[in-house]
């Protein structure tokens, strides 16, 4: 089931763009965690080359017990973080993860890491996989 | 033109210089902060018992003889927290290099004391810089400096036992005389810190 969901959706995507990927990461910052800290705060855009929307219900990573898609608001002078379920990219649109904004929180790395694979899921299918150092 | 002459016309050119100048001088207007807001009479900060990131026992006391930039946020936050801390040291990075005297100190006052250990405060802090503070404690000592200067803070869930802090976003500006004395408001950018800072410390 699993496996023809993937096919499924990478499919419908790949008919969508014969020349573009298409799902794009780019602009992609993880910093190290802070010393004695456990977490960090990815950062990127991800930009949508199909003619359909692509909703990211989950992202997972084999460096992070757990990433979580959060966004930052400043709110009557308050900051707050909100979790979000998913994150929708319109067709053909651009959508930004950045500092003070949405943003990915990496929580609990799973060993010494100098790099990190991010796998973006639509449902069950992986729609994105990508490696990125880390910056300081 | 002769020599008498030329001396006048000399003379002359130097008085209208000078003259200009002086009253550009004496009629400009004295530089304003752009974006801190200054409290129209400096506030006295309400008595509390804390730690400092080594520990030490710490009051009122501690702010005296630094101009502080105080921040009031959490180690765990991966977001907005280290992005005003890295604004904070951006800003006193640019102002040591223009020649600012004193410096100001980064304080980050720790709304989540339950994670916030001073060992874990130690190593956040230092990792912005040194020289500057990280201040922890009882919660409700917390609360009685956060209280008094009109900061608010509360526990937030975000996922099963993983937890957030929504606090205020504003950073304080208290004087070597341990009062505060202005705020600026969010968001932060350096630039602002570097403008408005050296015309409050000479205000005051």
């Amino acid at each position: 089931m699993r496996i023809a969901l993937t096919i499924v959706v990478i499919g419908l995507l790949t008919a969508c763009s014969v020349e573009k990927a298409p799902l794009v990461a780019t602009d992609i910052a993880i910093a190290k965690p802070l010393p004695g800290m456990q977490m960090t705060a990815a950062y990127l855009t991800l930009t949508n080359n199909t003619t359909q929307a692509i909703r990211i219900t989950h992202v997972v990573s084999p460096n992070f017990e757990s990433v979580e898609i959060h966004e930052s608001v400043l709110e009557d002078g308050m900051a707050r973080m909100y979790s979000l379920e998913d994150v929708t990219i319109l067709a053909g649109a651009s959508i930004r993860f950045e500092p003070g904004a949405k943003h990915l929180m990496l929580l609990r790395p799973t060993g010494a890491i100098d790099s990190v694979v991010l796998e973006f899921h639509a449902s069950e299918a992986v729609v994105l996989t990508v490696s990125v150092a880390l910056g300081d | 033109m002769t020599p008498r002459n030329l001396f006048i016309a000399v003379v002359a050119i130097v008085a209208i210089t000078t003259g200009t100048w002086l009253s550009y001088q004496l009629m400009s207007p004295p530089p304003v902060t752009q974006t801190a807001t200054t409290l129209p009479a400096p506030a006295e900060l309400p008595e509390f018992a804390l730690l400092d990131h080594d520990g030490q026992a710490i009051g009122r006391e501690v702010f005296e003889g630094h101009w502080n930039l105080v921040f009031f946020g959490f180690t765990h936050c991966p977001d907005v927290c280290p992005l005003t801390m890295r604004v904070l040291a951006d800003a006193k990075s640019q102002l040591a290099a223009i020649g600012q005297d004193p410096l100001p100190r980064i304080v980050l006052v720790s709304v989540d004391p339950e994670r916030d250990t001073p060992m874990i405060l130690s190593q956040y802090v230092g990792y912005f810089g040194d020289g500057n503070l990280g201040i922890t404690g009882e919660l409700e000592e917390v609360r009685k400096l956060t209280n008094g200067l009109g900061i608010f803070f509360d526990k937030a869930s975000i996922n099963g036992d993983d937890y957030s802090v929504d606090h205020s976003a504003v950073v304080l500006v208290v004087n070597p005389g341990g009062q505060f004395h202005a705020l600026f408001g969010a968001p932060h950018e350096a630039a602002n810190f570097v403008h408005d800072l050296p015309i409050l410390m000479a205000d005051h």
